[in-house]
């Protein structure tokens, strides 16, 4: 058969697999395709005008002949397009999508100060129980500081060696615990003290004192006041309260054990140790082995700070508690340096503040 | 005050059946928590924590006394000589109430040094013996009764002693050397030439005890707590004296002092009594308190018969009677804490053991009160400012005052708001703003190798005003640092202005706030927390009905100048354009690049419109146009 065609076509087709092969996109394909079956010089334009010229006997062989090639030129050609194609739409495919696992855009991700967060959390627990939040000022006056809360006239903390003083208001000074917090909201609650059934609340916030700056001192911290007011208020109210608060805070089996203790805004008094939250009272370096930790101070308010706010001891009674929040973080998180509270540094904000 | 085992067994012979774990635990239930054991000198001594208000316990015999009560055993007798009195060999004058009763004894010392168990005893509790019988005899009896005493060389003393008040500006050299202008509110016991001790506190150099002396003048008194505090801080001279006797000391053991340490000078160093006396009496006990059952009853938190109220009490050496529903206490000589019925009723409870109050929920009286808005709105704030990426910081309240000076207003004197007696120069003024230290902790985190740093933080800021600092509850925020480039989606760029007052947008500040450059690349603002605006009441908003037909969107590419106020553009160009259907109109791109005129930048101006129709085509190009022309009227150009 292929005497009858010219050998340049009988070694193209025999090259043609190869030449389809070898076509790496459909540019190249596109231009084998016009090679072989375009419509002018192809392979196969030639073909059809050397068939026209064919003696008669034989252009049915020829004829026959000239099908076959074409048709499995143009089978090959569109095979091969329908393989490009699906590469190309494969990379396609492929260059649209990213590996997930690509480290993604982080969304941003800061943190409240830890201090803050445990302040917040206190709150949150004694909530369900009624209390509120009150808050005073941080430049107080000595009265509110110290004469309001049976703390006597001559009493040591109130020298400028432990307390920070204003130079041009000798009567001002920097608040040395959140109680005056307790003196200015009895002073304004007294009128409708009645009407409004007692009053119970916390006092978060900071507090100074002149402490030279070390692992376990600061001038500034921080503390939460708690104070209730009511009817027949005992130190058993107090201790349903606060086992109830720091089982909220520590786990439902925390215990809570009191020692009696001296404060001179209340009486009784006493410090409250928790059941070691990090060892299970079993005995490790933040409890000292001994299973307990003191983790406030509290009793029943003194009479005469009821009596300085304008309110009958012998009608009312109550409890308060004033708690370290600096303490109780290093505790809980085992930091070893009270500074780094102060020193702000974004990675242990981000490890130890967190959002909620 | 370090308490040693075998001495305190000695005051009660009971404690010695405890191992000290339980001692300790014993200690704790009663309000003397143990800091520490320490063995010294061969023998276990304990840190005991003693209270301020129990003066009392501050001895081996006073922890005693609780343990005897605690427990219910009893305690040794004191082995006292009779120390007979007799005539005064001194005059001795109690010329002032501070000091009611003054017992003392002349004797000649012999030879003899202190004995060996008694050096031991004192050096387990850190105090060093002097080897001078007198001397150390008192040091002993204070740690080991409680009650100061001291001994006068008696041929030092010129003519009669005096207990009265100093006359101003006369001096006295103490036993630390220092000469020491006195004050009419200063104790002093004087002889006939001038004070030779404050009274209390500390003796005088020129009557102490040598070892040349031959006679001693013993002193044992009762002073009032009051007099010797002020006078212990007005002098800054704290003393083991100064300490008891400014807690309340015991004035039943004046005369007991006096002999007891009679008989120590007779046994130590064959001391021979030349004479002892007393001036003054023991003042007489304060009125009873009354205790009654339904006070104690609600301290308690259960009822406590008035019988077992009574016994514990008695324990204490409280003198009780039972009248009807009420106990009348008189407390002993040497508790002067006992003065209000709340009082006594601690001590009920103290000696029956906390752990036996009961545990009761408070009953609610009222409804609760609901947060404050205020404090509501910071602890939104916060959360806010931390989810977009900012840490919450807690610097001091207090700065330098070059510090403060970077962002005080000049009306806000850094004089109003300085502390008196500051830690330091650097902690010395109540900041009027929080960004110096945000500016700082920012730098030093950036120093630390951080690459971006976001920073706020909610805390007063103080204003000098005439009746003292006002403050204000502040926030400040301060970001710096690169933005984006740690992932393969997001370009790396410098923190801009812009960054922060997109943030005072999000806050929903009323206006932007001034944005501070506080170093390369590091911005921040501050605001007065009032500027936010409040919570809304309701819990959803009132709701606004809003058009469904759709919105023509329009952009207009301006040429302006390089200064040119895009407030005043942008207030001129929605100024000519319809206020009912005009949604939005802003800058979507700032395009500068030499190809542009020199002096001018491109903005992309976008304009929204939407009403309650569809708007057409021919309209909106009409309020385009009027846009345009308000745009060039401030000398804005169509960009080709």
């Amino acid at each position: 058969m292929d005497q009858l065609l010219p050998p340049e076509i009988v070694e193209a087709g025999r090259t043609f697999p190869a030449a389809l092969a070898a076509c790496s996109d459909l540019d190249a394909l596109l231009r084998l395709k016009g090679a072989f079956v375009g419509r002018e010089a192809s392979h196969a334009t030639r073909l059809m005008e050397l068939l026209k010229t064919a003696p008669k006997e034989q252009k049915r062989e020829l004829g026959a002949a000239i099908n076959g090639l074409k048709q499995q030129w143009e089978e090959g050609l569109k095979a091969r397009q329908a393989e490009l194609e699906a590469a190309k739409r494969k990379l396609g495919a492929l260059a649209a999508t990213w590996d997930p696992a690509l480290p993604p855009p982080q969304p941003p991700c800061g943190a409240l100060h830890p201090l803050n967060r445990l302040m917040d959390r206190l709150v949150d627990v004694f909530r369900p129980l009624g209390f509120h939040v009150e808050e005073g000022p941080e430049v107080e006056t000595e009265a509110h500081n110290f004469d309001g809360l049976n703390i006597p006239e001559d009493h040591p903390a109130k020298a400028s060696s432990d307390t920070f003083y204003l130079a041009a208001h000798p009567e001002l000074l920097l608040r040395t615990h959140t109680s005056p917090v307790q003196v200015r909201t009895l002073l304004r609650v007294t009128p409708e003290l009645t009407a409004r059934g007692g009053i119970r609340f916390l006092a978060p916030g900071r507090v100074y004192r002149k402490d030279e700056i070390d692992p376990t001192h600061s001038p500034m911290f921080h503390q939460v006041e708690g104070m209730l007011v009511g009817h027949g208020i005992g130190m058993q109210h107090l201790k349903g309260t606060l086992e109830y608060a720091l089982r909220a805070l520590f786990g439902p089996d925390t215990e809570i054990r009191l020692r009696p203790s001296y404060f001179p805004f209340v009486e009784p008094g006493c410090e409250v140790d928790v059941s070691c939250p990090l060892c299970g009272a079993q005995g490790c370096r933040v409890c000292k082995g001994s299973g307990w930790v003191e983790i406030l101070g509290a009793g029943l308010i003194h009479p005469n700070v009821l009596t300085y706010a304008g309110i009958d001891p012998n009608e009312w009674s109550g409890w308060a508690f004033g708690m370290g929040v600096e303490r109780m973080a290093m505790m809980l998180s085992q930091t070893p340096d009270l500074r780094l509270f102060f020193e702000n540094d974004q990675r242990f904000l981000k490890a130890m503040g967190g959002l909620d | 005050m370090w308490i040693e085992r075998k001495v305190l067994a000695q005051e009660i012979p009971a404690a010695a059946a405890l191992d000290t774990r339980q001692l300790c635990e014993v200690l704790a239930a009663l309000g003397f928590p143990v800091d520490g054991v320490a063995s010294l000198e061969g023998t276990e001594s304990l840190d005991v924590d003693i209270t301020a208000n129990r003066g009392d316990a501050m001895s081996h015999r006073g922890i005693a006394r609780e343990l005897a009560a605690k427990l219910q055993q009893p305690l040794a007798p004191i082995a006292t000589g009779v120390v007979p009195e007799g005539e005064a060999l001194v005059q001795v004058r109690l010329e002032a109430e501070a000091c009611p009763i003054y017992a003392t004894a002349v004797l000649e010392l012999g030879e003899g040094i202190t004995p060996e168990a008694v050096q031991s005893f004192l050096r387990a509790l850190e105090a060093s013996p002097k080897r001078l019988s007198a001397v150390d005899a008192s040091n002993e009896l204070l740690l080991r009764y409680g009650h100061p005493t001291h001994a006068f060389d008696a041929d030092a003393i010129r003519g009669a002693v005096s207990v009265r008040w100093a006359k101003a500006g006369e001096t006295l050299a103490t036993l630390d050397g220092v000469t020491r202008t006195l004050t009419e509110r200063d104790l002093v016991i004087a002889d006939e030439a001038g004070p030779i001790a404050l009274a209390g506190v500390m003796g005088g150099d020129g009557t102490k005890v040598t070892e040349a002396t031959r006679r001693v003048l013993l002193e044992s008194a009762w002073f009032e707590p009051k007099v010797v505090r002020a006078t212990a801080r007005r002098h800054s001279l704290h003393t083991d004296a100064s300490h008891r006797f400014g807690r309340g000391a015991d004035p039943a053991m004046v005369r007991v002092a006096r002999d007891l340490l009679v008989a120590r000078l007779q046994a130590w160093c064959q001391a021979k009594l030349i004479g002892a006396w007393t001036a003054g009496a023991v003042p007489a006990p304060s009125a009873p308190v009354e205790l009654g059952l339904a006070l104690l009853a609600r301290v308690a938190g259960e009822a406590v018969p008035l019988a077992a109220a009574q016994e514990a009490l008695s324990r204490l050496g409280c003198v009780v009677t039972v009248a009807g529903d009420r106990l009348r206490v008189t407390p002993p000589s040497w508790r002067h804490d006992l003065s209000i019925a709340e009082d006594l009723a601690e001590e009920v409870l103290r000696l029956r053991g906390y752990e036996h109050i009961p545990s009761v929920l408070p009953p609610m009286e009222g409804p609760p009160e609901h947060l404050a808005p205020g404090y509501l709105q910071r602890q939104r704030v916060a959360r806010r400012l931390a989810h977009l990426g900012f840490h919450q910081t807690v610097t001091y309240g207090f700065v330098s005052p070059e510090a403060d000076a970077l962002f005080a207003s000049p009306d806000n004197p850094a004089a109003g708001r300085t502390l008196a007696n500051p830690l330091g120069y650097e902690y010395s003024v109540l900041r009027a703003s929080l960004l110096p230290s945000l500016k700082a902790t920012a730098e030093q985190n950036l120093r630390q190798g951080s690459r971006q740093v976001q920073l706020f933080e909610l805390a007063p800021t103080y204003r000098s005003t005439p009746s003292g600092p006002r403050e204000q509850v502040t926030l400040a925020t301060v970001w710096g640092g690169l933005l984006g480039g740690e992932d393969y989606l997001s370009p790396a760029r410098a923190v801009l202005e812009a960054d922060l007052a997109g943030l005072a947008r999000d806050l929903a500040l009323p206006g932007l706030p001034a944005i501070h450059r506080l170093s390369d690349g590091l911005f921040g603002f501050e605001i007065e927390l009032d500027a936010l605006p409040r919570l809304q009441d309701r819990i959803i908003p009132v709701f606004r009905p809003f058009s469904r037909f759709p919105t023509v969107e329009r952009d207009l590419s301006l040429l302006v100048d390089l200064g040119q106020s895009y407030a005043a553009l942008n207030q001129a160009m929605a100024a000519a354009l319809p206020t009912d259907s005009l949604l939005e109109l802003r800058c979507v791109d700032v395009f500068r690049h030499k190809s542009l005129p020199e002096g001018q930048q491109a903005w992309l101006l976008r304009m929204r419109f939407q009403a309650d129709r569809t708007l057409v085509g021919d309209e909106v190009d009409g309020w385009v146009a009027a846009a345009l022309a308000a745009a060039e009227s401030l000398g804005a150009k169509l960009r080709a």
